[in-house]
């Protein structure tokens, strides 16, 4: 974050944004430039190395571009006072002098005190005035410089330019893949408030209490700190009101990770697991290769306009089934998770440690049917297969009984089973088992869908004339011929029709379909 | 039941009905209500007959307090007229009015978690101390890296208004120094923010120039009692006298600052701008980072007015005024921070500036006041409320000229002594001020003024 001052910005018709630093070439040549500067002058006073920063501002560009990246350097940099002399002490002995001789308005008098101060010291009167005021910032020696690349300053420039923005924002959009947990943990933390609602995605809007009841600046500064967090994941819209304060307008500000990613990156590590509990489950779980696909810290799930975000989510086929893993809690604690858990409608299942139960876990037995897991040192995965494999077959079984009651008829000359349950949302299994066991009339049943009878008879017949005409038929052509009938799974239709497919490799072009003796015409 | 708590700077309220003052708040499902409307809504559930269950308060322990405060008449009335407008409202009273003793006596009345909010640290310090020498209690404070909450405690403004989500439930007096500060668009939030029922504002200034105080009303109270300077002049205050020295360059020093200050105005000139307020040259301080022509006229400017601030016949000029005034306790103010080190390196007094370390400023000061130092050259540090009493002679060194109210602010630092009147004197470079009028005629002017020339 910059001093506002260093703000640089475009703004036009109420729309405002940062004047990024693009990663041109001329742009990365200031940053390194700068850095060389920095570089250089180790072991000398901030006051030498700004004049020189100074010059670089002075050479065409915007000067508070260049302030702004040393201003980003000064903080890679430790600045340390000189120690030989603490000048402090140094100058109150002077001024004492200065009481006991008079106030020295000529030279002569002056260096008298002086030559006093510097004998009674020890040191040559050159000294005290080298250390007189040795203490101010910008008598600093810069002592250490932790370099950077030029590119990396930029981006830290370029994400550092869009927080001094945000510190005068009354609001803040956003939408993000993920890092959820610590985002909402920030939020609560800088005691801001969110809202989260769907809008073409998962959106959130943060303010604060007392936006309730005005616009304020109150939370720009919380919410520029709570922007590296959202900008960390690779994909994210961020949208801001901004208060401008020059001209007292309400401007718009936008950013999107596709547009600004080149720009704008932020350097929080990766993802950490919370616990090693959470860690050791997900190794384990993903050793075991269920067909339950383990997503870490899903997409929150709305509860009003509050959320709840699992620690993971587990996928198998549109089903989805969440679970919690609650490690310390109290009974108050967990009852009110329970209870706002209750609110929302989704397959939920919680791990509670036991050996951290601080209340008696017999209070919890009539909260049982909430699917509660208890573990000791790690999660027990058996009992979590169990419930996936219940939820599985109970939803399957759901999905059958409503599939069974679909009057559907269809009309086309392949139907597919993975997007028929796509489009009506349940498990490929469910609508494979579904029309296994009944087909619909004038339709053969495939390993993968269902095909038209007349269809396959005609493409029968092409592939018999074809076979007839040259003895031969590669697969490829075949392909085509299913094609042009609309049927996509040329191989199961062929075989169907009871010829047999000869591969030699894997390309299509060379496999052959071959008419079995015992297949009459 | 009706439950109120207090939320980050705002209260909540959960039950069946809403009360007068709240909103309610879809995020929370709760109503929320403006922290300052507190004693308001206690008030409308009471005569409701509502009952209700208050968590609000959160206040440090009381501490007995011994009040050794003698009012004077004045004074007396002040106070009486605020406790009349129900414990709300300002005192409009001048500068060394003793304003303090007023509210400390307020204090001692009412017996309650008191936060005293200030503008600055250094009248942190000030009030702490008159908190320990008045009512014998240690006043805990918030700002300026120490953060203790006790009955009594002292916060700057700043303070205040970063940290009200924590703070604002603890107290149930404010007490907002220099009040006119209050009415910014963020600090009126410290108003807003905070429980307390009992509010007074105390200032020698209260109007604005943005006419922003006229929302000190709602905030604080009204103006309940207002005394100006000529009435307690003489009597209260101590009157001095006010001069200005002109002096003139040398002639290198002219030089630079005339072809610097061209630059400058051939640039306006040619643009079409005029800087005639504040807000013109912040919009023009805009153009610079746009337009580096503009830049580069902002740097001569600047490089001109530092020739103007800095320059040697000035320092002589300070350095013989100083020797007329070699016994006398003395100020020296500059706005220029480089050019107070360059005067305490020349003089070998002590500075004070933002920048001086917090121990030695306390150090210099109490020195000062002690009599162990006789002068102090400073920036804008002091001149807002801080009390540096006994002050005879002032100087003012500035580029082209002081606006009256700061020389004003100024002046009231001063105390005569024996009888004597203090005395203020502004050293100004004058043939700075237009660089379009001709040189003889410059000249002329010069020597009508006080023909002061550098040797």
């Amino acid at each position: 974050m910059l001093p506002s001052e260093l703000l640089v910005v475009w703004k036009r018709k109420g729309v405002i944004w940062p004047r990024y630093a693009r990663l041109s070439s001329d742009n990365l040549e200031i940053a390194s430039g700068l850095i060389e500067v920095y570089k250089q002058h180790i072991g000398e006073k901030k006051r030498v190395l700004k004049e020189f920063v100074g010059e670089l501002e002075d050479r065409g560009h915007d000067y508070r571009f260049v302030r702004g990246l040393s201003f980003l350097l000064d903080r890679n940099s430790v600045f340390k006072c000189n120690d030989r002399v603490n000048p402090v002490d140094l100058r109150r002995k002077t001024f004492q002098a200065t009481e006991k001789f008079g106030l020295p308005t000529k030279p002569e008098q002056r260096s008298q005190i002086i030559e006093k101060i510097a004998s009674e010291l020890k040191i040559t009167p050159e000294m005290v005035e080298e250390f007189f005021y040795a203490d101010l910032d910008s008598e600093s020696i810069l002592e250490k410089f932790d370099p950077l690349s030029p590119q990396e300053l930029l981006e830290k420039y370029n994400l550092s330019l869009t927080q001094t923005l945000l510190f005068d924002s009354t609001e803040l959009n956003f939408t993000t893949a993920g890092n959820w947990q610590k985002i909402f943990y920030t939020v609560k933390k800088l005691g801001l408030i969110y809202e989260a609602y769907k809008d073409d995605g998962f959106w959130v809007k943060i303010d604060g209490p007392a936006s309730l009841f005005k616009l304020t600046r109150r939370y720009g500064t919380a919410i520029a700190k709570l922007l590296p967090f959202i900008v960390a994941n690779p994909e994210w819209t961020v949208e801001a009101k901004i208060l401008w304060k020059y001209t007292n307008e309400i401007c718009d500000f936008k950013i999107e990770s596709w547009k600004h990613h080149a720009v704008l990156r932020s350097y929080l590590p990766p993802i950490s697991y919370d616990s090693i509990v959470e860690e050791n489950f997900a190794a384990r779980f993903e050793a075991l290769e269920s067909g339950w696909r383990l997503r870490r810290e899903p997409e929150p799930v709305l509860a009003g306009k509050q959320v709840i975000i699992p620690d993971f989510s587990l996928e198998r086929e549109g089903i989805k089934v969440y679970m919690e893993i609650v490690g310390f809690w109290t009974m108050e604690y967990l009852l009110r998770k329970i209870e706002k858990l209750k609110k929302i409608d989704v397959n939920m299942f919680v791990a509670v440690n036991e050996t951290l139960a601080c209340e008696k876990l017999a209070n919890l037995e009539k909260h049982a049917r909430l699917n509660i897991i208890y573990y000791r040192d790690r999660i027990p995965l058996a009992p979590i297969l169990r419930y996936l494999k219940g939820a599985f077959q109970g939803i399957q079984a759901e999905q059958a009984g409503f599939l069974k009651n679909l009057p559907v008829i269809f009309t086309e000359p392949f139907v597919k089973f993975e997007e028929f349950a796509a489009r009506i949302g349940v498990s490929v299994d469910a609508v494979r088992a579904a029309l296994t066991e009944k087909t619909p009339p004038g339709y053969i049943l495939l390993p993968n869908g269902l095909v038209k009878k007349d269809k396959l008879e005609q493409i029968g017949k092409k592939v018999e004339e074809q076979i007839n005409r040259s003895g031969r038929l590669p697969l490829s052509e075949s392909i085509k011929i299913a094609e042009t009938e609309g049927v996509e799974d040329a191989a199961s239709a062929i075989e169907a029709l009871g010829y047999r497919i000869v591969w030699h490799g894997i390309s299509t072009e060379k496999a052959e379909v071959i008419k079995p003796k015992n297949k009459g015409n | 039941m009706i439950h109120l708590w207090f939320d980050k700077g705002t209260l909540l309220l959960k039950g069946e009905i809403g009360t007068p003052y709240g909103k309610w708040d879809p995020r929370v499902g709760c109503y929320r209500i403006k922290a300052m409307h507190y004693c308001d809504v206690l008030s409308y559930l009471e005569e409701s007959r509502i009952p209700y269950q208050d968590e609000v308060q959160k206040l440090p322990p009381l501490e007995p307090l011994k009040c050794s405060v003698e009012l004077r008449p004045y004074q007396k009335e002040a106070l009486s007229k605020w406790r009349h407008a129900r414990m709300r409202g300002v005192l409009v009273l001048p500068t060394a009015a003793g304003k303090t003793f007023i509210a400390l006596k307020a204090i001692s009345l009412l017996k309650s978690q008191t936060l005293i909010v200030v503008p600055t640290l250094d009248l942190i310090d000030q009030w702490r101390r008159r908190v320990m020498e008045c009512l014998s209690v240690e006043a805990g404070a918030v700002g300026g890296g120490e953060n203790t909450v006790r009955m009594v405690t002292v916060s700057t403004y700043d303070s205040a208004y970063l940290q009200a989500e924590l703070l604002g439930n603890k107290f149930m007096f404010i007490v907002f120094d220099e009040v006119h500060h209050l009415a910014s668009p963020s600090y009126m939030q410290i108003a807003e923010m905070y429980i307390a029922p009992y509010r007074m504002g105390l200032t020698a200034t209260y109007e604005r120039s943005d006419e922003r105080h006229a929302l000190l009303p709602q905030l604080v109270g009204d103006p309940v009692y207002t005394v100006n300077v000529e009435e307690l002049a003489g009597k209260h205050l101590s009157p001095y006298t006010y001069e200005k020295i002109y002096v003139r360059l040398t002639p290198e020093e002219q030089q630079t600052y005339d072809s610097q200050m061209a630059v400058f105005k051939s640039y306006l000139q040619e643009k079409g701008i005029v800087l005639k307020s504040a807000e013109d040259f912040q919009k023009f301080i805009m153009i610079t980072g746009r337009d580096r022509r503009a830049r580069e006229a902002f740097l001569a400017r600047n490089r001109a007015l530092k020739v103007a601030l800095n320059s040697d016949a000035k320092l002589n000029l300070l350095a013989d005024q100083l020797e007329v005034h070699k016994d006398e306790r003395t100020l020296i103010f500059t706005l220029h921070n480089d050019l107070v080190y360059t005067i305490s390196r020349k003089f070998l007094i002590p500075a004070v500036t933002y920048q001086t370390p917090k121990e030695e400023r306390h150090e210099i000061l109490e020195n000062f006041r002690s009599g162990e130092y006789r002068a102090i050259v400073t920036s804008q540090v002091l001149d807002e409320g801080v009390d540096v009493p006994e002050a005879s002679v002032g100087f003012i060194l500035s580029g082209t000229g002081s606006t009256r109210e700061y020389v004003q602010r100024l002046g009231r630092l001063l105390r005569k002594v024996e009888g004597k009147q203090a005395r203020l004197v502004e050293m100004v470079s004058k043939e700075t001020a237009e660089v379009t009028i001709s040189r003889r005629r410059r000249q002329k002017r010069t020597s009508e003024a006080l023909n002061y020339a550098p040797k």
